[in-house]
């Protein structure tokens, strides 16, 4: 037994959270993928809490308190179930047969029990708190392949069988990952509660729990929970540690995160602020991260400043090429057919990134675009007399039928423009004034759009 | 435990037969860890799984047993034991004044059903019961000694049966807050006549609900109020398919004459209950909830509406039939009426190809693309032209996307525009409609007759429209029940 606590000594000697965090990890490392299988064959359950009790409260070479190394053998006692029960959930997988990641998460949140019972009666000194980063991916990850396993099984409609006034009791419910939400969400309690002085707090692990809470939300489909989380993060930044001295990677994903959250909730401003943040901190390795910041930074810009990315950024990740390239050419040349075509090729595809509503309102920005070529196709006035060339203005009375003419052409309809009436026409020129991307006015008795003298088209340069 | 190992499980019949493959599937699923119920162990489940499939055999009924739907041999054993445990747990129950407080439609249920008027009936009711020959093989044959002992104990054992109740009480989730009188009294309102239960009444409790078979209902009364349940539905209040179908011809002809519609909701209410207690999905189900969403929408009760759409999405899942494009379409109206932009992401992530040529569906998508895009001129126009009763979800936010659009308007129109226009372009019915809605909103001075028509003034509209969109905007009573 000995032999496996040699790390948990020197972990402990060390004050190493991280190494410590890597003693109850329940999964093997790559250097040594026999971890688990050592720790399990080399007790029994009759000699568990024998062996724990010599190898952590009377070994010579740590020096525990009674409760703390009480509590690590209530620890360790669970971990080795955890380790029982997931190494034969992988023998199974391995022999195709049905892995039943429910036994899994159950013992693991025991697991995940004993470590909080640790924290709550004040046993475990704050650096040991990688242990709760641990506890709480496991728990997500368990709790994933537990629903999985479920849904294959019992397909995703739960009827309620019960005394219930409904026949369905649930739709696509994932019962173990919104558990493991809420056993998450004592974690984040757990460390938002601390009172002990920041230098040795648990506020520390604050923005690691709060990202894997917003991992687990995102995947439930629970949006408006993460707000919840951001709120109280809010309401207790005073007596926090400022987010610039939390590790790097706990930044840039909370920055990603709290930016998709605002992305949805329609703040664009903020939402680019944050991801902004988040692309600025991000490692200039990690493509895969950059191109999820990118995905909705993209849009979010599109939207405040109407302003496409550069060919050179799209080049640079293949698959935001894909994504984003054939809408921003058709964007840039105000082709509405090409831009709803794009649009619905994509409609999975952004659907599934829940970007498809942010992205349909780029046809405002190729409308836009089509109706400043009209402007631009005008023309100047006339130049009146001691007027010089340098100030000639462009002309600014344009007939409506002009207007409906480009949109024709635009939307790939017949010189007739079956199925666009006038009405409409003014409809959508009114909505350009409205959102403030044409300057002017529809004078509708007269037929014509009277532009502005001045910027007609703001942020265009005409 | 494989499956593969578990289909060779039944092999010692007393016949050689080739297993059909539903038996096979049951079989699998006798086996697979999800159905493993505590207490229960893995010899006696076999030992179950052996007689039931042993006596299908012999009988000669493996084809006629519906095996998709035939009870798992751990299901039978803890209802077996729960029948058992509900003998014992009932004496305090007897203590108990048996009509007080019970509703008329009780009495009614008690004729119909021909229940018996005095106590001393009761245990001679079930007996009653368990000679029944519809009663499912499996309950005939192994209504067996063990459960006439627990009940033979009832008197002998008083105190030790009222902790067991009290246990019973405290480790059903809904009890933890009502004293086990406050319950009792509750279930007499049910119409908890005979308190000595049939071994195929089941004693619910939410932690093991699911393992619990369906109950089969009695009552022969069309109409029935609806409660809550706290407790296990008794069959004689609980009408079966049958009669359900001939109360929903009854309500759907009551709502044509009277449209009295606390009443209509509190009957489909009890309606869906005692499909639910039944386990009964099929198409009728889909139609209950069906006509229950429609008559919902047409009074703009929108949070009945919306429990049975959240039901008919997951029914519509199970392929039951019914009409699934109607009600996608709702569900889209909705999520714009609500403002749920998550809700909508998932509407349109749920949506197929085929969805979205079906007319209704194509219609949705229509109106929530114009709406999105603020072309309200396509919206209107839409609104005039929407099916089935997509419209009574329109009418619920067509006020604020009109002032949305004179908002729009009057910022891009200038110096004025007719009313004849504003009528045409926000679909109201009149020009004096929209007068009146102007003026409910205080354009009433920005309306100006001019050469031969009237006009609204937008050059002084300022933020008036603007901000009262805002305000439109801004609430919305999601669960706005009537």
């Amino acid at each position: 037994m000995d032999v496996c606590f040699d790390d948990f000594h020197r972990a402990i000697s060390d004050q190493n959270g991280y190494a410590l965090a890597a003693t109850i990890t329940p999964a093997a490392p790559p250097y040594d993928p026999g971890r688990l299988y050592v720790f399990v064959r080399n007790t029994s359950s009759f000699t568990l809490q024998t062996d724990l009790r010599y190898a952590i409260i009377y070994n010579a070479n740590v020096h525990l308190s009674k409760a703390e190394g009480n509590a690590w053998v209530d620890i360790f006692a669970a971990y080795w179930k955890t380790a029982i029960a997931v190494l034969k959930a992988e023998e199974d997988t391995n022999q195709g047969k049905i892995a039943e990641w429910d036994v899994v998460y159950a013992a693991w949140k025991d697991t995940v029990n004993a470590l909080i019972r640790a924290y709550t009666s004040g046993v475990l000194a704050a650096w040991t708190i990688p242990c709760l980063y641990v506890a709480g991916k496991y728990l997500r990850v368990f709790a994933i392949k537990a629903d999985k396993q479920a849904s294959a099984y019992n397909g995703s409609v739960k009827f309620n069988d019960g005394f219930q006034d409904d026949v369905v009791g649930a739709i696509g419910k994932n019962e173990k990952l919104e558990d493991a939400a809420r056993q998450i969400n004592r974690i984040f309690s757990l460390c938002i509660g601390d009172r002990a002085p920041l230098e040795e707090s648990r506020k520390w692990g604050l923005y690691y729990i709060t990202n894997l809470l917003f991992k687990t939300y995102f995947k439930l489909n629970s949006i408006s929970l993460s707000k919840n989380i951001m709120r109280s993060l809010q309401a207790s930044s005073t007596d926090m540690p400022p987010l610039s001295a939390f590790p790097k990677s706990h930044r840039v994903t909370f920055k990603y995160y709290a930016g998709v959250v605002y992305f949805l909730d329609e703040d664009y401003v903020q939402a680019e602020a944050y991801l902004d943040e988040a692309r600025r901190l991000c490692h200039t390795s990690s493509k895969r991260n950059q191109e999820l910041i990118l995905t909705y930074l993209i849009p979010c810009h599109l939207l405040t400043t109407h302003t496409l990315p550069t060919p050179e950024l799209l080049a640079r990740y293949p698959r935001l090429q894909n994504l984003f390239g054939p809408l921003c050419r058709c964007i840039k040349k105000g082709d509405l057919a090409g831009f709803d075509e794009a649009l619905s090729a994509s409609e999975d595809e952004f659907v599934r990134r829940r970007i498809y509503l942010s992205m349909e309102r780029g046809r405002d920005v190729t409308l836009r675009n089509l109706f400043r070529k009209v402007f631009l196709a005008g023309g100047y006035e006339p130049l009146k007399e001691g007027q010089e060339e340098k100030d000639r203005l462009r002309r600014t009375r344009v007939p409506i039928a002009e207007f409906a003419a480009a949109l024709r052409l635009g939307m790939g309809l017949d010189r007739e423009g079956e199925g666009l009436e006038r009405d409409e026409v003014e409809c959508m020129i009114a909505n350009m004034i409205y959102k403030n991307l044409m300057k002017g006015y529809i004078a509708r008795e007269r037929g014509i759009v009277v532009l502005s003298k001045a910027g007609a088209f703001p942020g265009t340069g005409v | 435990m494989t499956t593969s190992q578990t289909t060779s499980q039944p092999a010692p019949a007393p016949r050689k037969v080739e297993w059909p493959q539903s038996v096979r599937e049951y079989v699998q699923r006798c086996f697979a860890p999800g159905s493993a119920i505590p207490g229960i162990d893995h010899v006696e489940m076999e030992a179950m799984l052996k007689k039931i499939i042993t006596q299908a055999a012999e009988s000669d009924r493996l084809l006629e047993i519906d095996w998709d739907k035939h009870p798992l041999p751990q299901q039978i054993i803890q209802a077996e034991r729960k029948a058992a445990q509900g003998r014992a747990s009932t004496p305090p129950l007897r203590s108990q004044p048996f009509y007080e407080g019970s509703h008329s439609y009780n009495s009614a249920a008690a004729g119909t059903a021909n229940m018996p008027t005095s106590k001393k009936r009761k245990s001679a009711d079930s007996d009653a019961l368990d000679q029944n020959g519809d009663l499912p093989p499996w309950r005939k044959n192994t209504r067996n000694l063990e459960d006439r002992v627990s009940y033979a104990q009832n008197d002998r054992t008083e105190k030790r049966q009222r902790k067991k109740a009290a246990d019973d009480a405290t480790t059903r989730g809904t009890s933890k807050y009502q004293s086990t009188n406050t319950l009792e009294k509750r279930k007499q309102r049910f119409g908890d006549l005979a308190d000595d239960r049939s071994p195929h009444m089941k004693e619910p409790s939410p932690t093991d609900s699911a393992s619990d078979g369906p109950v089969v209902g009695m009552c022969q009364t069309l109409e029935k109020k609806y409660f809550r349940l706290t407790s296990a539905p008794k069959p004689e209040t609980v009408r079966p398919l049958p009669v359900l179908e001939k109360t929903l011809e009854l309500l759907k002809k009551k709502w044509r004459k009277e449209s009295n519609y606390s009443y209509i909701c509190d009957q489909f209410k009890s309606l869906r209950q005692d499909l639910t207690v039944q386990h009964i999905k099929n198409e009728f189900t889909v139609n209950v909830y069906e006509i229950h969403a429609r008559i919902a929408l047409e009074k703009g009760d929108m949070g009945e509406y919306n429990q049975c759409q959240t039901q008919l999405r997951a029914l519509y899942s199970q392929n039951l039939g019914g009409h699934p494009a109607e009600f996608v379409a709702y569900r889209i109206l909705y999520c714009i009426y609500t403002r749920n932009r998550t809700g909508m992401n998932e509407v349109l992530a749920d949506l197929t190809t085929t969805d979205k040529t079906k007319p209704p569906v194509k219609h949705a998508l229509a109106v929530r693309s114009a709406l999105a895009l603020g072309n309200y001129h396509k919206f209107f126009r839409l609104y005039l032209d929407t099916p089935n009763m997509g419209a009574y979800l329109l009418d619920s936010f067509i006020g604020r996307e009109r002032l949305a659009a004179l908002a729009n308007i009057s910022k891009a129109y200038k110096p004025d525009v007719k009313i004849r226009f504003l009528t045409e372009e926000l679909g109201f019915e009149s020009d004096q409609d929209c007068v009146q809605f102007l003026c409910d909103h205080g354009a009433e001075d920005l309306i100006e007759p001019k050469e031969d028509s009237i006009v609204l003034v937008t050059g002084k509209v300022g933020r008036l429209f603007e901000d009262a969109k805002t305000g439109a905007f801004r609430k919305v009573d999601i669960k706005g029940q009537i």
